[in-house]
């Protein structure tokens, strides 16, 4: 058969560390790089700490997360050296006892750790937080979430089917890692605004399911829009799930005009979402509109839940509604993503990078 | 030189790996604990289980406890408290 792509004349032994690293269970499924010595010595070198520094423990199985381990499990992700700060604090951040990284890891449910980055530091690694932010086509993002989903699983233990025991997975599961476009943003951005200054830069784990598009192209007004949006992000994990936590809303920059135009800030826009996505309890009956709805917990205090207006919220606090804004300056686009949000669940941690003088 | 020397390990290679807890050949006589982790419904398992070890052994006690939440690992205390009282723990996964 007559080849049409032109051999290389170098050595095949990258190809054969490709399988034997397969073959060790150690990778996601696709290709990682082979991680020789001297790759892993300049990716420790471009972070500037000692190779046995340890960061942290990497439930559930506390593996030890040293700058040597992570930038091994960097390497194989594809980073470039200079990404490591980054991927040293998103390891700090999902190992944080916030971010409950064993539940998140163990869990039948879809979640993922999601790596939101902040700061300067996302113009200078070109991390992209514009035109398909959750898409493929840039080496920082796909590298990045890529490098800690591999830490969660080789130090941490948490393989599919025998730590990990999500039914449905996601597709987030393979790299997870966007920019927030601060650009965008009329409003103080996501680390700015959980206490970090402007010039910091910062790395923040949340655990997510996919994000779930919504689409809203005539409303022109805050209200109408985060009405739509309020809807729509009123199903999530099903229409009658209550007291959920902390959990994301990623809105487009077309979006964003419409609602900072009319002059609201990020915390209108929390009460006003907290305050439509309330129901009465006669509406949150198991049995009545499908199998879920209430706890026996929560209905045993209530003597008439028949006929109980009592309104339940669908999220524990309106500060649990974390606004975001990313995405292409084209398109009324958002979306949201649930988290893993039982009480006492996993929140959103925020760590700042250390990127050497 | 080993094929596997090549490269470095990713994974944490001096971490102790886990083992099953060794499994008395006989429950008669020995204290169980039935460790409901706080999932929906657990308890129907585990009362059914309690119903089966009382028809089917001679445990000298069954203890019931309970986790805080299924959302995080038990805490030390309960551990300490569950390992120094029992010579056989049933946990219950439910939904």
């Amino acid at each position: 058969m007559p080849r049409t792509t032109k051999r290389s004349s170098g050595p095949d032994s990258q190809a054969d560390a490709i399988e034997d690293l397969y073959a060790r269970g150690v990778t996601d499924g696709l290709p990682v790089i082979p991680p020789t010595l001297p790759r892993v010595e300049r990716a420790i070198q471009a972070s500037g700490r000692p190779a046995d520094e340890l960061i942290a423990l990497v439930p559930p199985n506390y593996g030890r997360a040293t700058v040597e381990k992570i930038a091994v499990n960097a390497v194989m992700a594809g980073c470039r050296p200079e990404y490591l700060p980054v991927v040293i604090a998103g390891v700090e951040a999902m190992c944080d006892e916030a971010f409950d990284l064993h539940g998140v890891a163990a869990t039948t449910n879809f979640s993922s750790p999601l790596f939101i980055i902040n700061g300067p530091i996302r113009k200078r690694l070109d991390v992209n937080c514009g035109v398909g932010v959750f898409g493929p086509g840039w080496r920082a993002n796909a590298t990045i979430g890529r490098a800690l989903r591999l830490i969660a699983v080789n130090l941490g233990g948490a393989r599919p089917g025998v730590i990990s025991m999500s039914t449905m997975g996601h597709p987030g599961r393979y790299t997870y890692c966007i920019g927030e476009s601060e650009e965008e943003n009329p409003w103080e951005p996501l680390h700015v605004e959980h206490g970090f200054a402007p010039g910091d830069s910062t790395v923040a784990a949340f655990a997510g399911d996919s994000p779930q598009g919504i689409y809203d192209h005539k409303s022109r007004t805050a209200k109408d829009l985060l009405t739509t949006i309020g809807r729509s992000l009123g199903v999530v994990w099903h229409h009658k799930a209550t007291a959920l936590g902390d959990t994301l809303v990623v809105l487009s920059p077309e979006h964003v005009r419409t609602i900072a135009g009319d002059g609201w800030s990020k915390k209108d826009i929390q009460r006003f979402l907290w305050e439509l996505l309330r129901k009465p309890v006669k509406e949150l009956l198991p049995g009545k509109d499908g199998g879920e709805g209430l706890p026996e917990s929560v209905l045993a205090g209530i003597p008439n839940p028949e006929t109980d207006g009592t309104l339940i919220a669908k999220f524990r606090a309106p500060e649990h509604l974390k606004i975001l804004v990313a995405g292409g300056t084209a398109g009324r686009f958002s979306a949201v993503i649930p988290g893993w949000t039982f009480p006492n669940g996993s929140n959103l941690v925020i760590k700042k990078i250390q990127t050497p003088e | 030189m080993p094929k596997d020397d090549r490269y470095l390990d990713p994974t944490d290679s001096v971490a102790v790996p886990r083992k099953t807890a060794h499994r008395p050949p006989s429950l008669d006589g020995k204290v169980i604990t039935l460790l409901d982790i706080s999932k929906p419904k657990g308890n129907h398992l585990l009362d059914r289980i309690e119903e089966l070890l009382k028809e089917r052994a001679k445990p000298k006690a069954i203890l019931r406890r309970k986790k805080p939440t299924f959302a995080r690992p038990a805490p030390d205390e309960l551990r300490q408290q569950i390992l120094s009282e029992s010579d056989v723990v049933v946990e219950a996964l439910a939904d």
